[in-house]
């Protein structure tokens, strides 16, 4: 089976960067299309709203602050993959960070999923609270697990 | 993945606050961060926090208040914890005084372990035997404890 759309997905943390150059090397390895979703976490804001430690105007501010983060994100992984010449697509998403990862890779009926490391489970407490392994779970395409990051810089830097 | 307990420490609990107002509170919880650590300026954090609670009263009922701010002034994640036996007035927004409050505070690069840790706090929280076992806790030591086992729950 081609693998003609890859989908990552990146938070704002250092190893999102890591794992969306993973992504990077792969497409541009396969000729596919990359998809870089970024999720506003609005479930972790919504459950905040509810048990009263935010109040609307808040998680407001919150939420713009996220989004902002988010396109500048998505906007550094762009150049990234513009400077390997990899056909690239940011989706800046908000929702329940698991359902939209999901949703999009059905959506583009994407054959593979890139996401970061996901931590040993301590607990089934632990599953439900854990995005990262959640999607891991859902997703109905294979999914890649990026690791070492030497070895990733190693791999972009060779492309 | 990084979870509450971890952030949880012993140095940064007070078992009993001597605090009898809400911004007594906060500055005892504030002042045992210490100096030079994670917390930049002390200051500044506080009114970021009292700024916070204007908008409305961290006071989540149940005995319980988070305030938190997220600010310049905080290096990186910190949660501080004190208890008041005789409970404090917080407006919490059921009218019962606060016995449990924990203080919050992170810089605003790290908003998403903020926003996660905050949600994870406030579900504990909700749980009545945890706030039971924080209340009757007898050390700082257990308290910290009763974080860890709490994930393996």
């Amino acid at each position: 089976m081609p693998i003609k759309n890859i989908v990552v997905s990146i938070a704002n943390a250092a190893t999102s960067l890591v794992t969306a150059k993973y992504a990077i090397y792969l497409a541009k390895l396969l000729g596919a299309k990359l998809t870089v979703v970024f999720v506003v976490n609005k479930g972790v804001m919504q459950e905040l709203l509810r048990s009263r430690v935010f109040v609307e105007v808040e998680a407001i501010e919150y939420e713009h602050d996220l989004e902002e983060q988010g396109k500048q994100f998505l906007d550094r992984v762009k150049k990234l993959a513009e400077a390997k010449g990899v056909d690239f697509e940011g989706s800046l998403l908000k929702g329940v960070v698991h359902d939209e990862v999901v949703n999009k890779v059905k959506e583009l009926n994407a054959e593979l999923l890139v996401m970061g490391e996901v931590k040993e489970m301590l607990s089934i407490k632990d599953s439900f609270y854990d995005e990262g392994k959640r999607i891991f779970y859902e997703t109905p395409c294979p999914v890649i697990i990026v690791k070492n990051p030497q070895e990733v810089e190693r791999l972009y830097k060779e492309i | 993945m990084m979870k509450i307990s971890t952030y949880v420490k012993k140095e940064y609990c007070i078992m009993d606050l001597k605090a009898l107002t809400k911004e007594e509170a906060i500055a005892e919880i504030v002042a045992s961060f210490g100096t030079g650590g994670k917390v930049k300026d002390k200051n500044a954090f506080i009114a970021e926090i009292m700024e916070r609670e204007a908008l409305g009263s961290t006071g989540i009922g149940c005995g319980v208040a988070i305030p938190h701010a997220r600010t310049e002034g905080v290096e990186e994640f910190i949660i501080g914890f004190g208890r008041s036996k005789e409970g404090i007035d917080f407006n919490a927004l059921d009218g019962s005084k606060v016995n449990l409050i924990f203080v919050m505070g992170s810089n605003p690069k790290d908003m998403n372990l903020y926003l996660r840790l905050l949600a994870e706090l406030a579900k504990n929280l909700m749980d009545e035997n945890f706030r039971k076992t924080i209340l009757q806790a007898e050390s700082a030591e257990e308290v910290v404890s009763i974080f860890q086992k709490s994930v393996s729950r």
